[in-house]
């Protein structure tokens, strides 16, 4: 009877999360497909115009003080259950950092590795508090550092990327130009970058990167031979990014990351805050390998 | 059967509702946060660093002698946004209480900051016993 009951609660349960899942991506797709619908501004040469800031940024929400000054600032993470209280496992923060290792692992769009580099893959994973180089404060380089948050396009010439991340900037010749014979050789976290088009795509071909980067959270490594194509369509005020990872030594097949897409940010007066300067100093603590 | 699609249902959820991150540090891998320190110090440096904000105090000890102290909180996005970054005098003493670091070092996530002047400012997690968190 017991179980009864709790199976019937379950399936109410969810029935609502399913009802509220399947709604608030509904609203999302909609007001996507709403930015998508408008005209694509395009430049003098009739390309997209791909400047703009895109996503989120510049606001000022957030716990104010009452009228005495206090102020309370809680991080939201998803609360601990009833069992997890009761047999207390659970803490605040606790399920935060827990939902998120779980979420980076659960992606089911893997690098397809040799079968030789999966014992490596599982290793980094296990070991990322200390070889994951973003805990590391290091540069999460191309492509984890994912889409832009601004664009300064100039038609025919070039287009400037700029990203929140590390206060990081990268410019993009799209005159015709090839690879840089020497910095194509370099290996740094932003490598060598032209663009071309192909349509109303902005195909950006990357090489000379570092092999110190990952790819994504779960210990996803690869070579500095790896070679990055990234893709920028505009359509209307939506940016799609998405990129392709080519590393033949390591991968049997191009990983296709998930794309990205970012509406243009309507507000006049949104802006890039700066980011503060990254001081590792927690390794040293940590008692478990637990991160998220 | 009809556990694995429960299984499989909520992982799906879980994979739906969550926003794209980066790195964390996990709070529980350092910090044991259903423990509670205190201690009263003068505030000798406030860094306002990523990942996470950090103040340095000096705790006089009845005898005489100084420990050092470090709290941490979470990124400094929170107090920025809120134009809260200017509240905290370096030379002024605060009563802190924290969550303390397992390894038993004079380290702590910050709780609570009670300022000199009575003001209370809290920058931890949701409280996990409170339905008004949820």
């Amino acid at each position: 009877m017991v179980r009864r009951l709790f199976r019937c609660g379950v399936t109410i349960a969810l029935v609502v999360l399913s009802v509220w899942l399947f709604t608030v991506p509904a609203t999302a797709q909609n007001a996507a497909a709403a930015a998508q619908a408008v005209p694509t501004t395009r430049t003098s040469d009739g390309k997209p115009d791909l400047s703009g800031f895109w996503g989120g940024g510049g606001g000022q929400g957030g716990e104010k003080p009452d009228e005495k000054g206090n102020l309370k600032f809680l991080q939201r993470g998803r609360p601990c259950s009833p069992l997890q209280v009761g047999t207390q496992e659970c803490a605040p923060g606790v399920n935060f950092e827990r939902d998120s290792g779980i979420r980076q692992r659960m992606n089911p769009n893997k690098p397809l590795y040799k079968p030789e580099f999966w014992e490596r893959v599982q290793y980094l994973d296990l070991n990322g508090n200390a070889e994951d180089p973003g805990f590391g404060c290091y540069p999460l380089g191309v492509p984890r550092m994912g889409a832009p948050t601004k664009i300064v396009h100039i038609p025919g010439r070039e287009v400037i990327l700029l990203y929140n991340n590390k206060n990081t900037f990268r410019v993009i010749p799209v005159d015709g130009r090839p690879h840089d014979p020497i910095n194509s050789l370099d290996q740094t976290w932003r490598g060598d970058a032209i663009g071309t088009w192909e349509g109303d795509t902005l195909v950006v071909d990357v090489v000379g990167l570092t092999g110190e980067t990952w790819l994504a959270w779960p210990g996803y490594f690869h070579t500095n031979n790896m070679h990055v194509v990234e893709r920028f369509t505009r359509q209307g005020n939506t940016l799609t990014w998405q990129a392709t990872v080519e590393d033949p030594e390591v991968l049997m097949k191009p990983w296709v990351m998930n794309p990205v897409t970012l509406r243009l940010n309507p507000n006049p007066k949104a802006f890039m805050v700066e980011d503060l300067p990254c001081e590792e100093r927690d390794l040293q603590h940590m008692v478990t390998k637990e991160r998220g | 059967m009809r556990r694995k699609i429960y299984t499989v249902f909520a992982a799906a959820v879980l994979l739906a509702l969550t926003a794209p991150a980066f790195v964390h540090h996990a709070l529980q891998a350092e910090y044991d946060t259903s423990k509670r320190g205190e201690f009263t110090g003068t505030l000798t440096r406030f860094a306002l660093i990523n990942p996470h904000v950090r103040w340095f105090f000096d705790v006089k000890k009845p005898d005489g002698t100084v420990l050092k102290w470090e709290v941490t909180a979470g990124g400094p996005g929170a107090l920025r946004q809120n134009g809260m970054t200017r509240i905290f005098k370096v030379g002024d003493t605060y009563r802190v209480t924290y969550a303390p670091a397992r390894n038993g070092s004079n380290l702590g996530r910050a709780v609570d900051f009670h300022f000199p002047d009575g003001r209370v400012v809290t920058l931890y997690h949701e409280d996990p016993n409170n339905p008004n968190d949820l």
